[in-house]
């Protein structure tokens, strides 16, 4: 399995602090990526100048290439930074490579990252260069009917595809598979468009591409599970031009990459959905609770349009006008008088008092 | 024309939501001192009124369910292929689920719906009639309008990745 980034993250961040730390440690870290790759890092406290990785991942083709690395392979490796990358013979128990990496050799400054992000790119360098022998060397038997023999690549248990070497072009084959319907529809609209740009002029340089639900005539033959799929199959047709000189590497990167490629567009796409869904939903409730608000108000509105009716009626009453004048009134005679009359009391309370004219109202006798 | 038919059936599902809205607290019959929409309970049939039925076409209805106290708005959303099958599945599951927001929306919708509001005379109290009528074909105007935004934007983003895909084998 291909990641869409060449160097592999984990094993970086670890060579990466390794190589930072300024007190030197002792690691031993077994990663395993994909499910199927597996790297050891080893170094010891006693000689932090060298650490070990040991890196053990599946043949990407059974039938053709031996679970030993092939001479080609080994050599692209030792490629990868010559001075710092050496080759331990043999492998360490379980693993397939060994490499001694001379820390004391990776340059000072900022050239380190780029230097250390290389050697994290082993594993893709393994595969690439596994399947750059496969196109290069393995000529492809003629079945019965004239049809070339497919070449089955397995580098993820669950995501094998077929590559079919004919004279004049190489044809490259995805079976298809989701486990939700929701991510297949999604994957299928991006295969149509990856159809309708290929077959466009722009593009006529590029190789050519088609998807189908059914397999493709070339896959006949092969068992009825590699060829049960729920999102068909999308098949390349690469030319000769896209497997010259430096083209190479990049074609035999995509086909590695295509499935993580899809799958990372599908997922991105999903999260794209629940990003603007979210915001849609926000949208609507504001327009509910503006409503709700606007109600809210007008309700208030009314309530006080109400209480000031209720009060200009009271202030209209002529019996409570003329009621406070009168209170006025009597509170000014109450301070202006501040000597004691006896009698005055009732005097005032008798003469300079509103009467009341309620029919319920009575005279007290006296 | 595509827009002067949805104006027609928005218009149609608006005047009938207007006659349709004149909701008033009604205690249940069946049960003490308990205040129930009668649109789901469908207990007593003399409060229920005639159910109507809105369509556009085939893919494309809305059902009106009035009672005394309630009245129950289902909708089925246009889906054409199968990218906007799962997109207004996606989309209308995403509301339905997040339904305590919006207080008038129902966790599920009636079958053979994709989307139902339950509206009550305690909303209709709470809520201007007119406001919430607007806002329902508002709704129904935003869903159609984001699912084909969607679809737009899920195709551009595949058109956009096949590029870049194609252009690194050049």
């Amino acid at each position: 399995m291909a990641c869409i980034e060449r160097a592999s993250p984990a094993l970086k961040q670890i060579l990466l602090k390794f190589y930072s730390v300024e007190k030197p440690m002792e690691i031993d870290h077994h990663l395993y990526e994909f499910g199927s790759v597996q790297y050891h890092i080893q170094s010891q406290a006693s000689n932090p100048l060298v650490a070990y990785l040991s890196i053990s991942t599946p043949s990407l083709c059974h039938g053709v290439l031996q679970n030993e690395l092939s001479s080609y392979t080994i050599e692209t490796v030792k490629r990868l930074c010559p001075e710092i990358v050496e080759i331990v013979e043999p492998a360490r128990e379980g693993y397939q490579l060994t490499l001694r990496l001379n820390l004391n050799q990776i340059p000072r400054g900022k050239d380190y990252v780029k230097v250390i992000r290389d050697i994290s790119t082993v594993q893709s360098v393994i595969l690439s260069s596994q399947l750059k022998e496969i196109l290069w060397n393995v000529k492809s038997n003629v079945t019965m009917q004239g049809m070339y023999k497919p070449i089955k690549l397995v580098y993820h248990a669950r995501e094998p595809f077929f590559i079919i070497i004919e004279p004049q072009r190489i044809i490259a084959v995805f079976p298809i598979r989701f486990k939700e319907k929701s991510e297949l529809i999604i994957a299928t609209t991006f295969f149509q468009e990856l159809m309708d740009v290929g077959s466009s002029d722009k593009w006529a340089k590029a190789p050519s591409c088609n998807w189908s639900a059914i397999p493709p005539p070339e896959l006949r033959g092969e068992t009825l599970e590699d060829l049960s799929t729920n999102g068909g199959f999308v098949t390349f047709d690469i030319s000769s031009r896209h497997i010259e000189g430096k083209r190479l590497d990049k074609t035999v990167w995509n086909l590695l990459n295509f499935n993580a490629y899809v799958r990372y567009h599908v997922k991105s796409t999903k999260g794209y959905i629940q990003r603007r869904m979210r915001k849609r939903l926000e949208n609507l409730v504001q327009v509910l609770h503006h409503t709700n608000s606007e109600a809210n108000e007008q309700t208030k509105q009314h309530q006080a349009a109400g209480y000031r009716h209720a009060k200009k009626q009271l202030r209209s009453s002529k019996y409570n006008i003329m009621k406070q004048r009168w209170g006025n009134f009597g509170r000014k005679i109450k301070t202006h008088f501040r000597l004691r009359i006896h009698g005055f009391g009732r005097f005032r309370q008798r003469w300079l008092r509103f009467p009341k004219f309620s029919s319920k109202g009575y005279a007290k006798l006296e | 024309m595509s827009s002067n038919t949805l104006r027609l059936y928005l218009t149609c599902i608006r005047n009938t939501l207007e006659a349709a809205m004149c909701l008033q607290n009604f205690p249940c019959q069946e049960v003490e001192r308990h205040n129930k929409p009668e649109v789901e309970l469908k207990t007593s049939p003399e409060l229920l009124l005639n159910p109507v039925l809105i369509c556009r076409n085939e893919a494309e209805k809305c059902l009106i369910e009035t009672s005394i106290n309630s009245l129950r708005i289902s909708l089925k959303v246009r889906q054409t292929d199968e990218l906007e099958n799962i997109l207004t599945k996606k989309f209308l599951r995403f509301l339905s689920m997040r339904a305590e927001a919006f207080q008038v929306l129902r966790r599920k919708p009636v079958q053979g719906y994709d989307i139902s509001f339950l509206i009550t005379n305690y909303h209709c109290e709470q809520m201007q009639k007119q406001k919430l009528i607007d806002f329902i074909v508002q709704f129904m105007e935003d869903i159609d309008k984001e699912i084909s935004e969607l679809k737009m934007s899920v195709n551009t983003r595949g058109r956009l990745v096949a590029t870049e895909f194609l252009k690194q084998f050049i």
